[in-house]
């Protein structure tokens, strides 16, 4: 590799990394906060703002950004204001104010580029991010706004938490829920600005959700939840930087988005606990039990019917009375040490007693009337 | 008057004139009403009846479109500290990632001001909070693993924790067993026996004359208030609950 591809993969894994750290800190309170949808209007809503600063100031970071956010704010005003003044449900709010921005935004960005010529082009990459464009200037503004997300954070912490557990209460407790509602959607505004070049306006709701959701079914703290889930998205942001370097034709934004909902499935499926796996094992666990506690209900049965607690069935005669076969439930209750295997002479087969705690197992679920 | 002036001093709840409105239809309607100190009062009415916009209203969750409410003579935003608030436990999403400590610190939020952290100190109170609720055990479990009461000890002893002078519970027995409904009850019958002034929206009319020694009956308008004693009979029972309602327990 020549010196200056090197440069390059730095910046792109140096930027990946800070949109990673940033997308999964502050999507955790989006996650939290039932907002992830939010996440997706003021990203899309971005693109107006972005060709609005290039009409402007041309391919400047600064500009750029700042429209992208005020964009963004305008975004998330209009959703504030078509749930107050419509009868529209908040899904349906959220829907339109994206269209209509991504829309205005996507008439513009042709028209920019109809008029602009060549210099132009790259305004479309902020669709779907273009890694390999950015320059140092870049890296610098996303850190600086990534930090500076990251420090307010760090200051409205408690008031942060208590607002996404619980607002109404941490009104009666006269915090300021009102503005801290209006950060919370500020910084969710600036994750966005720092993963426009990266990722693109489309896919940005992804870093914004994915890492947050792999990282909650870990943990079960709000703390080690943000810290996990921004380490989540800087292993997804590198990961995707390194990869497709590697590799030829392969985009970086979407690479890195696929690496990040990646760690969120296996997270889903594996995490103790909570994952969908351990979940399906556990109720396998539970409905194994049930059944050999029902084969231990109908051996008590036939005794009784035989009017001996301990008369000794015979294998095809507890299946009979139990309608299904039973064999491996009787060696896992033989394994338990619930049912005992006796011999009844002068007959070979194999028969079945309860043990004493057999019995106390049964006492847990009582007897049939 | 001036807002510092003390209005109504000797009520732990004044309301006058309040009124609220969703969408010009009126859910509370010229409510007056005085909770002296001291008293464990439930709140009683239909669906409907605007139970959780009263107290809503009261602790300036919910605009009214007349009416002022004083606490121990003082607007909300001035006693702040003297109320504690239990809201529904269907109100927050219980599988929010915090430990039953976690969120009783919440409650000490109002008191530490900007950029403290909760520290020993606090996290003392809470444990002593959680200790009330006999809850001590499970300050370190995930508030998701806990079962509907021992959630709703936690949301009681987030409001303990306030060391407040009135505390006003909206629906603490809904959904939970008998055993934490009777732990709740003594708890509560505890605060006001040690002073304190206890609020409690509830919906359970059977058990209103056992745990309660006050009474508001509400339903769009105040019905009734005063001592159960006074208040819970057939004639206002039918008045805030129509003909539906059959008197349990006999006469008062």
């Amino acid at each position: 590799m020549t010196p200056g591809l090197d440069h390059t993969l730095g910046i792109v894994a140096l930027g990946a990394a800070v949109l990673g750290a940033t997308g999964g800190m502050l999507g955790s309170f989006a996650v939290l906060r039932r907002q992830s949808l939010l996440g997706d209007v003021l990203a899309h809503a971005a693109l107006p703002g972005l060709c609005l600063g290039w009409l402007v100031a041309g391919r400047s970071v600064v500009p750029l950004m700042t429209g992208a956010l005020l964009a963004g704010g305008l975004a998330a005003l209009s959703v504030l204001a078509v749930g107050r003044f419509t009868r529209l449900k908040p899904d349906a709010a959220l829907g339109i104010v994206l269209s209509v921005f991504f829309a205005a935004g996507v008439v513009m960005l042709s028209h920019v580029q109809a008029v602009g010529g060549a210099g132009a082009a790259g305004l479309s990459a902020f669709l779907f991010g273009q890694a390999a464009a950015m320059l140092q200037a870049d890296l610098v503004a996303m850190a600086v706004v990534g930090g500076g997300a990251a420090v307010l954070v760090a200051l409205f912490w408690k008031e942060i938490a208590a607002v996404c557990f619980d607002a109404p209460y941490a009104r009666a407790l006269g915090l300021p829920v009102g503005a801290i509602e209006a950060l919370l959607t500020l910084l969710m505004a600036m994750a966005i600005v720092v993963g426009l070049q990266m990722v693109g306006v489309v896919l940005m709701t992804a870093m914004l959700i994915a890492p947050a959701v792999a990282a909650r079914v870990w943990v079960s703290r709000l703390a080690p939840m943000v810290g996990l889930a921004a380490v989540f998205g800087v292993v997804a942001g590198v990961g995707g930087a390194v990869l497709s370097a590697g590799a030829r034709g392969l985009a970086t934004g979407p690479v890195v988005v696929l690496i990040a909902t990646g760690i969120a499935t296996v997270s889903l499926l594996l995490a103790p606990g909570r994952g969908v796996v351990w979940r399906l094992v556990r109720n396998r666990r539970l409905a194994a039990r049930l059944e050999g506690l029902r084969v231990l209900d109908t051996l008590r049965a036939v005794a009784q019917a035989h009017g001996d607690p301990d008369y000794p069935a015979q294998t095809g005669m507890i299946a009979a009375a139990h309608g299904l076969p039973v064999d491996r439930q009787l060696r896992q209750l033989q394994a338990e040490g619930l049912v005992a295997a006796v011999c009844h002479p002068p007959e070979a087969a194999q028969h079945w007693v309860l043990t004493p705690e057999g019995r106390a197992r049964l006492a847990m679920v009582g007897e049939k009337a | 008057m001036t807002g510092t002036d003390l209005h109504e001093p000797h009520f732990a709840l004044h309301v006058e004139d309040l009124t609220v409105a969703y969408r010009h239809a009126p859910v509370l309607w010229d409510i007056d009403l005085d909770v002296p100190p001291g008293v464990m009062c439930a709140v009683v009415g239909p669906n409907g009846a605007g139970k959780s916009t009263l107290l809503k209203a009261a602790l300036g969750l919910v605009p009214p479109v007349a009416g002022h409410v004083r606490f121990f003579g003082l607007p909300y935003a001035k006693a702040r500290q003297r109320v504690g608030y239990v809201p529904q436990r269907s109100t927050v999403d219980w599988d929010f990632p915090a430990t039953a400590l976690d969120v009783v610190l919440m409650g000490l939020y109002g008191r530490l001001g900007w950029f403290r952290r909760p520290g020993k100190a606090e996290r003392a109170q809470a444990l002593a909070a959680l200790e009330a609720v006999a809850m001590a055990d499970f300050a370190a479990r995930p508030i998701a693993d806990l079962s509907g009461g021992q959630q709703q000890r936690v949301f009681i002893a987030r409001a303990l924790v306030q060391q407040a002078d009135l505390y006003i519970l909206d629906e603490p027995m809904a959904g939970v067993d008998a055993v934490t409904e009777a732990a709740i009850v003594a708890l509560l019958k505890g605060l006001r026996d040690s002073g304190r002034t206890v609020i409690v929206v509830h919906h359970d009319l059977q058990t209103v004359q056992r745990y309660f020694d006050w009474l508001v009956m509400l339903n769009i308008r105040v019905i009734a208030q005063g001592p159960v004693s006074e208040v819970y009979t057939p004639e206002n029972l039918r008045r805030a609950f129509g003909g539906r309602v059959a008197l349990i327990g006999g006469e008062a």
